[in-house]
């Protein structure tokens, strides 16, 4: 019974629209004006909306920044993050500029150049290469340095030296994340998709030595100031690791193995002091892969390297958990 | 040319030849698309506004299994990201926004009485409604439509044990998209063809309005382009259907040991961003035409730069091909491939730059006339600036990390795409309304929709920036799973708000579009004061286009405002005078 | 239109055709080349029968090249347009052949005994194939429109559009071939 009113409503509200509009048409027809050309009027109007608009629109940006700007992530945790921030900090500082300087340019020439009366003549001007060469090359010197800043920092972050970092492997599938630990050979050892299965959630081929003292966990745990080098794999589908707090983000593609390679520079125990108790690293999962994608997460923790020891000795080795079972 | 004396009604309305009821039939259905589109946005948004919350309205449109109890079921939350995003980037915005531009405007703009092959032209549009009949069919099988997002990655979109839809729901998204790409290659073929041979007597490729450039040089980009996807598809459908490895290797799902091994889901991604990304573009230029020819009549100001737009055209045509690793910088392709693919898309961002300028030097001096098309022309050239400029921290590698897949990329494609494209479709409509119904469209509701929709969409799409550099994924069906978002919610409701807001005053346009085509004002020939050749054709519309001979082209299409004539514009037909320079 | 813009106009359709044809096999002949460089690429030797089929649709090149200098001259061309098509259905039946020795040499298209360069083999083959099905139609068309005279020394569009489309999956055939060859 409700459908049917509110279809009733919607097909009264059209028929309401329709007469608004002829009633309109018919008015200006008595007038003897033409309904729907654009008068001066209506050229004064719109571009004075235009300026107010334009105007409340770019104050608008300015207090969407001051209101969200504490919303946002917290400075980086990690070493390359920093760079990060920089250079990303540098970008938005250009491109915001541009952002206002054009807006205003498009604002102010709307509201000066409208129509006033028929006499209001265009200037005919059809070019100027001069000038199409100068806002040709200014933008493109602009955007070498940003591109040279930018692949400098890609580079620090790509190349960086793995020679003393310590392994750990982030393994994802639907809809949880696993870490293994290389033990004290620091050597991951092998897996086989063909493996996985009951206590043996990874797949690693426990007939590899490298195999045995491995530890797999649910929580993936950081030394504060250590280099770390995380290996990436996937059980079924394409995840994806990101950990906003230190700026890292990596697939996981089943059939291959990818990386990362960070430093963090700051423990959960001083995040907390800075963003509050409850605050807690996480590693969240950031390409669609099913219904509980939005639901896809690991507890992240960086400590000292006291406690990162004595959280591992707790942890149980690969040869104690599938092996001792048999 | 055909004979059309013994016209039917299905020969007139349904298998027409003639491009201007092709054109429509394109726009129809694009628009009936863009409301199914846009419908299943706001449906979703409610949920990632009231996370959990029930809703009616959920109900009564997905019914009990894909929204029990008025909640929306988090696999039917992803068939809708994954449809909204199919529908309006292809249906829309390829198909409806080149579909009928290219349809309507080429031959009446270069001089033609019809389309090389009217003919292919028909299949053409054929091809396309087959293919939105699948896809709309897909909607209501029982697992649900394809869900793996539009871009469908393997193994996901390959694997129904992964996510329901890449069942049947996959399958017929396949078939309409293979649909898709045969109409969109037989209207390309017409497009291109048509403007390089059937131009009439003095209308030289420099003579031509920008707006056909526009069209000309997309219609290159997809014949170039689709068939790459078409390969990827053929590729993910035999992975799909009878077992091969191209994609998928070393997967477990369901407890299951699958037996594929040496595929690359990175080779699909590789594949289908060589389509995806000109794909954009292909769905941008046509807006970037429209907007020339509007903000010039309306400015009564010649094109600033007519030659350096014709070449930044060209310039981000050619160099869409090679920026398409910008979309796999966090895939673990190689870092120097990612320094390549940087370098590449930062530097479309010149000519895109050098298209703004012109545009606003455009304006400058100018005499500028406010109708609802100038207004979504200048709301083309504030968005394409928002979303142009936050283009250059997606397309930086090392920035890209921590953006990928976030809001803030989500926000910025809306703006180029659903917001800078539509408003060119949108300008485009309410330009060439007179000339495709011959009655005008209503001024007043044209305004109520361009200020709504203007002030609603960036309240929809700029907030989502500061949404992306809190950390929030896309693609998630609620932000309660993690404290860190915890905040964001106010935000979410504000954009869900604007959202409402925006996708009502939509109800404005549709009425005004189908109010004015039957109780419209009568336009006259030239309503705008436009020099192109299309306003020399009589009102009613005939097939052929003109009644008599086809004019012929004496000057370029800019005269606006020109020293030495009475009038504000000179059309192109009229002959130079003893000692005018062309331009 | 007039003949002449009418014969421009599809020609150039077929060439823009043509250009969509080679980015779709572009496509897949990458896709080969950023898989082959991987681990576990094994190459595979090429079946006999398709260097027949080589032979057979170059043979139908240079049938259709003479049927259009025949039909300049005036006279009826269609007794080597039939032939053309009878290589084309050779060429159809030596790739089948050339598909059984591959699965003789235990090399499939999928399951037990595929591999990515055999099923990138089978997939290639395949596509082109279906192109050269459209070749065979369009053979077939202009055989029949040549048998019933529609053809003269001003107009014989059909023979020239056929042999323009022949000639291009003759030359893909060759670069796919000889790529199969060296990377498969």
């Amino acid at each position: 019974m409700t459908n049917v009113f509110i279809v009733l409503i919607c097909f009264l509200i059209l028929v309401t629209l329709v007469q608004i509009v002829r009633v309109g048409e018919l008015l200006d027809n008595i007038r003897q004006k033409d309904y729907n050309l654009v008068t001066t009027r209506d050229n004064k109007r719109q571009s004075f909306t235009m300026v107010i608009v334009g105007i409340a629109f770019l104050v608008s940006c300015v207090w969407q920044y001051f209101a969200w700007n504490p919303l946002l992530l917290p400075p980086a945790s990690s070493e390359h993050g920093v760079i990060i921030d920089e250079l990303m900090r540098f970008t938005m500082i250009l491109i915001i500029s541009v952002f206002f300087m054009l807006h205003i340019f498009l604002f102010y020439f709307l509201y000066k150049y409208k129509k006033i009366d028929d006499n209001h003549k265009a200037y005919f001007y059809t070019h100027n290469n001069r000038l199409e060469y100068v806002w040709t090359i200014f933008p493109a010197i602009i955007l070498t340095g940003v591109i040279l800043y930018g692949l400098n920092v890609w580079d620090q972050i790509t190349n960086a030296d793995t020679s003393q970092s310590s392994l750990v492997e982030v393994y994802g599938k639907q809809f949880g994340w696993n870490a293994r630990y290389p033990g004290i050979d620091n050597s991951l050892g092998k897996h086989d998709y063909k493996l996985v299965g009951g206590a043996n959630a990874l797949g690693i081929d426990m007939d590899d030595e490298h195999s045995l003292d491995d530890k797999v966990t649910r929580e993936l745990h950081l030394v504060v100031g250590k280099p770390v080098l995380m290996k990436l794999r996937s059980q079924d589908i394409i995840h994806s690791a990101f950990m906003p707090h230190f700026r890292v983000q990596m697939n996981c593609v089943p059939g291959m193995t990818t990386q990362f390679a960070f430093t963090p520079t700051k423990t959960t125990a001083e995040m907390k002091m800075q963003e509050g108790e409850d605050f807690e690293y996480v590693l969240l999962c950031n390409k669609i892969c099913g219904v509980a994608h939005y639901n896809m997460q690991m507890k992240v923790v960086v400590e000292t390297q006291e406690e990162f020891d004595e959280w591992i000795s707790t942890q149980k080795t690969l040869s104690e958990k599938l092996l001792t079972q048999k | 040319m055909s004979d059309h004396h013994n016209e039917t009604f299905i020969s007139k309305y349904i298998f027409s030849l003639d491009h201007k009821m092709i054109a429509k039939q394109f726009l129809i259905t694009g628009m009936f698309m863009g409301i199914v589109g846009m419908l299943m946005s706001l449906l979703f948004r409610l949920q990632l506004s009231n996370p959990g919350e029930s809703f009616a309205v959920l109900e009564w449109f997905l019914g009990e299994k894909w929204a029990p109890g008025g909640v929306l079921d988090p696999n039917m939350y992803l068939a809708l990201v994954t449809m909204h995003g199919t529908i309006l980037i292809f249906w829309v915005l390829t198909a409806g926004l080149t579909g009928t531009f290219a349809n309507f405007l080429i031959p009446l703009q270069i001089g033609a009485r019809d389309m090389a092959s009217g003919f292919m032209n028909m299949l053409s549009y054929w091809f396309f409604f087959v293919a939105t009949v699948v896809l709309l069919c897909s909607l209501f099988v029982e697992t649900g439509p394809a869900s793996a997002g539009w871009t469908i990655y393997p193994p996901l979109s390959a694997l129904p044990e992964a996510i329901p839809g890449s069942g049947l729901g996959q399958d017929l998204w396949l078939i309409a998209m293979t649909l898709f790409i045969v109409s969109s290659l037989l209207g390309g073929l017409n497009y291109i063809v048509t403007i390089l041979n059937l131009r009439t007597k003095g209308m030289s490729m420099t003579r031509l309005p920008l707006v056909m450039w526009a069209l000309f040089i997309v219609a290159i980009l997809g014949v170039l382009s689709f068939p790459v996807l078409l390969s990827a598809s053929l590729l993910l459908v035999f992975d799909r259907t009878f077992g091969t490895s191209f994609y998928l290797s070393d997967i477990v799902i369901a407890g299951e040991a699958l037996h594929h091994t040496g595929g690359s889901p990175i080779l699909f991604e590789h594949l289908f961003w060589f389509l995806g990304h000109p794909e954009v573009y292909i769905i941008l230029l046509p807006a970037l035409g429209i907007v020339s020819e509007v903000i010039s009549v309306n400015s009564r100001k010649p094109i600033f730069g007519y030659k350096a737009m014709v070449i930044s055209l060209m310039a981000i045509a050619f160099l869409s091909f090679i920026v398409w690793g910008h979309h796999m910088f966090i895939t673990g392709m190689d870092p120097f491939l990612g320094s390549v693919f940087t370098f590449t898309t930062l530097l479309i961002a010149i000519p895109s730059a050098v298209k703004v300028f012109n545009y606003l030097a455009t304006l400058w001096r100018g005499s500028i006339r406010f109708t609802p098309a100038m207004l979504f022309a200048i709301g083309f050239v504030s968005t394409f600036i928002t979303g142009g400029l936050t283009g250059i921290v997606l397309g930086d590698s090392a920035l890209d990390i921590n953006v990928h897949d976030t809001y803030f990329v989500v926000g910025h494609f809306h703006i180029v795409m659903g917001l800078s494209a539509i408003y060119g479709m949108f300008a485009g409509v309410y330009h060439w309304f007179p000339k495709m119904y011959g009655k005008m469209m209503n001024k007043r509701l044209g305004y109520i929709h361009f200020w709504v929709t203007f002030i609603s969409a960036y309240g929809v799409f700029f907030p989502m920036h500061f949404l992306g550099l809190a950390g929030l994924p896309r693609r998630y069906y609620s932000n309660t799973a993690f404290p860190m978002f915890e905040g964001l919610t106010n935000i979410n409701e504000i954009i869900t708000f604007f959202a409402i807001i925006g996708g009502l005053v939509q109800i404005l346009f549709i009425f005004n579009f189908y109010y004015s085509i039957f109780w419209g004002t009568k336009a006259n020939k030239n309503p705008w004061g436009s020099t192109t050749l299309e306003w020399t054709t009589p009102i009613e519309r005939i097939h052929g286009n003109w009644p008599g001979e086809i004019p012929t082209v004496k000057r370029w299409a800019y005269d606006y405002s020109k020293p030495g004539y009475d009038e504000d514009f000179v059309p192109q037909t009229e002959p130079i005078k003893e000692g005018e320079k062309e331009h | 239109m007039n003949i002449k813009l009418k014969n421009a106009t599809y020609k150039q359709m077929l060439w823009i055709g043509m250009a969509s044809i080679t980015l779709f096999f572009a496509g897949l002949t990458s896709a080969v080349i950023v898989r082959s460089s991987e681990s576990g690429w094994q190459e595979i030797s090429m079946p006999k029968s398709f260097w027949l089929s080589t032979i057979a649709i170059i043979l139908g090149s240079l049938l259709l090249v003479t049927s259009k200098r025949i039909v300049k001259k005036g006279k009826n061309p269609s007794d080597l347009i039939f032939l053309t098509f009878v290589c084309g259905v050779i060429f159809a039946v030596c790739q089948f052949k050339g598909w059984s020795e591959l699965v003789d040499q235990g090399k499939f298209f999928v399951g037990e005994g595929s591999s990515p360069a055999s099923s990138f083999l089978y997939v290639i083959t395949f596509a082109h194939l279906l192109h050269v099905v459209g070749g065979l139609i369009s053979v077939f068309i202009t055989y029949t429109k040549s048998v019933n005279l529609k053809y003269s020394r001003e107009n014989y569009l059909g023979i020239e559009l056929t042999s323009i489309y022949w000639h291009f999956l003759d030359i893909l055939w060759l670069y796919l071939f000889a790529f199969l060859l060296y990377i498969i």
